[in-house]
């Protein structure tokens, strides 16, 4: 099985360096997970198993998980579509992507950001069922409990809700 | 001028003024009543990344045939939107099966920005105005960037519309707001053609799916002026009991 890890356009290196670090990869191991893809965006901090001396991409082999870190790609669709897990930062954006593709996702808001209202879309979304929203210290934990069975299929957009506004508002109804 | 007439003619102004900005906090009067095949023009800005995205998906439920002709207001150096609000376009026309003819279409539509030739050729256009304000861009070089900005804005909705067709029809009937920064811009040349008795696109802001617990800036500013205010979730609703809460919309 293979988890997707992504930061978007964001610069969120913790969430980078926990998802390659052992106690993430050996919780992942533990649920069958064997390939790990990691998205890192504007990693900066310098690292020797993600992106060693200014590669694109780097694979590796750690902790019985195959690893490939890369830094952004024209779409992220295939990687989703590739994917058993999605880890991913808490952007909206993603989160709509990732739940309407009916993938499990676990969202670990970046909490550097101030005034952070992607960690209450985190925690309205997982109140509701639809993901797992964790801190970074939390995910090994949250990885070995979840059970991405239980979680409630996000409902597909529904168009008629915006067009029956507008209609409202403009007089044909 | 003598001083009686003076004192008169003042006191006209001041009371034509005071009626005109006291019109622009009533309630807008309903929209008259259309038959179901009446199209109506739309215009929708879209604010680059995750407002962009958003308002795509709104626009993407709209039944085209009857929301026409269509214009994407993006803000200059914007190419990503752009790009988006394209392939929308071609996504649900039958041009997508001809992108030879449809690229020179379009390149002659975006380079004369004439939106009543947009209409006639492929009923969408894409309209770029100016930043408010960049990113990175200092504080003091904000308040000449915002004037620009709206300039450009009261431009697009109030001048261009009254030369084109002398006082009968405005950008569009509808614009749709989602933030962030120049929605407010586009705002208040709205207000502009409404202090003025001109015909006004309807204002219609959705506030992101991303807001759960407070409004944006944009949503806080706009809240007061537009026509229909939008949140998504219920609890922004409780916080702020204007507002109306219609489910997910995107």
């Amino acid at each position: 099985m293979r988890v997707f890890v992504t930061v978007g356009s964001t610069q969120f290196d913790p969430l980078v360096a926990a998802s390659i670090s052992t106690p993430i990869l050996h919780a992942l191991r533990s649920r069958g997970y064997t390939n790990i893809s990691v998205q890192c965006g504007n990693f900066k901090s310098v690292s020797d198993l993600v992106l060693p001396s200014g590669a694109e991409t780097t694979n590796s082999v750690k902790d019985g998980v195959n690893v490939e870190a890369w830094r952004f790609k024209p779409t992220l669709q295939e990687e989703y579509e590739l994917a058993d897990l999605i880890i991913s930062h808490a952007g909206s954006g993603t989160i709509l992507d990732v739940l309407r593709m009916g993938k499990a996702l676990i969202v670990v808001p970046n909490p550097t950001l101030l005034h952070n209202h992607q960690a209450e879309l985190a925690e309205a979304l997982a109140a509701r069922g639809h993901l797992y929203a964790s801190t970074i210290p939390d995910l090994p934990r949250v990885i070995e409990s979840m059970d991405a069975g239980k979680l409630v299929p996000f409902p597909a957009l529904d168009g008629s809700r915006f067009q029956a506004v507008l209609d409202e508002e403009m007089g044909y109804l | 001028m003598e001083y009686p007439t003076f004192l008169l003619l003042s006191l006209a102004v001041t009371l034509l003024l005071v009626r005109r900005t006291y019109s622009l906090t009533l309630p807008r009067p309903e929209a008259k009543r259309r038959s179901p095949s009446e199209p109506c023009s739309f215009a929708v800005f879209l604010g680059s990344g995750g407002h962009t995205s958003e308002a795509l998906a709104l626009v993407a439920a709209l039944d085209f045939s009857r929301y026409y002709p269509r214009t994407y207001i993006i803000s200059e150096g914007d190419s990503l939107s752009a790009q988006k609000a394209r392939d929308l376009e071609a996504s649900k026309s039958k041009i997508a099966e001809f992108p030879d003819v449809r690229t020179d279409a379009y390149r002659l539509l975006e380079t004369t920005g004439d939106v009543s030739q947009a209409s006639a050729a492929a009923q969408y256009t894409l309209l770029t105005i100016p930043r408010a304000r960049r990113v990175h861009q200092s504080l003091l070089a904000t308040p000449p960037a915002a004037l620009y900005s709206l300039a450009s804005c009261i431009y697009h909705v109030t001048i261009l519309p009254l030369m084109r067709t002398g006082r009968s029809t405005p950008l569009a009937e509808v614009l749709l707001l989602n933030g962030p920064g120049t929605c407010l811009t586009l705002c208040m040349a709205a207000y502009i053609n409404r202090f003025f008795g001109l015909p006004s696109p309807r204002l219609i802001y959705v506030e992101s799916f991303a807001r759960v617990q407070s409004l944006s800036l944009s949503g806080k500013l706009l809240r007061p002026l537009v026509d229909r205010f939008l949140v998504q979730w219920p609890e922004l609703r409780k916080l702020c009991p204007q507002a109306e809460y219609r489910g997910w919309l995107v």
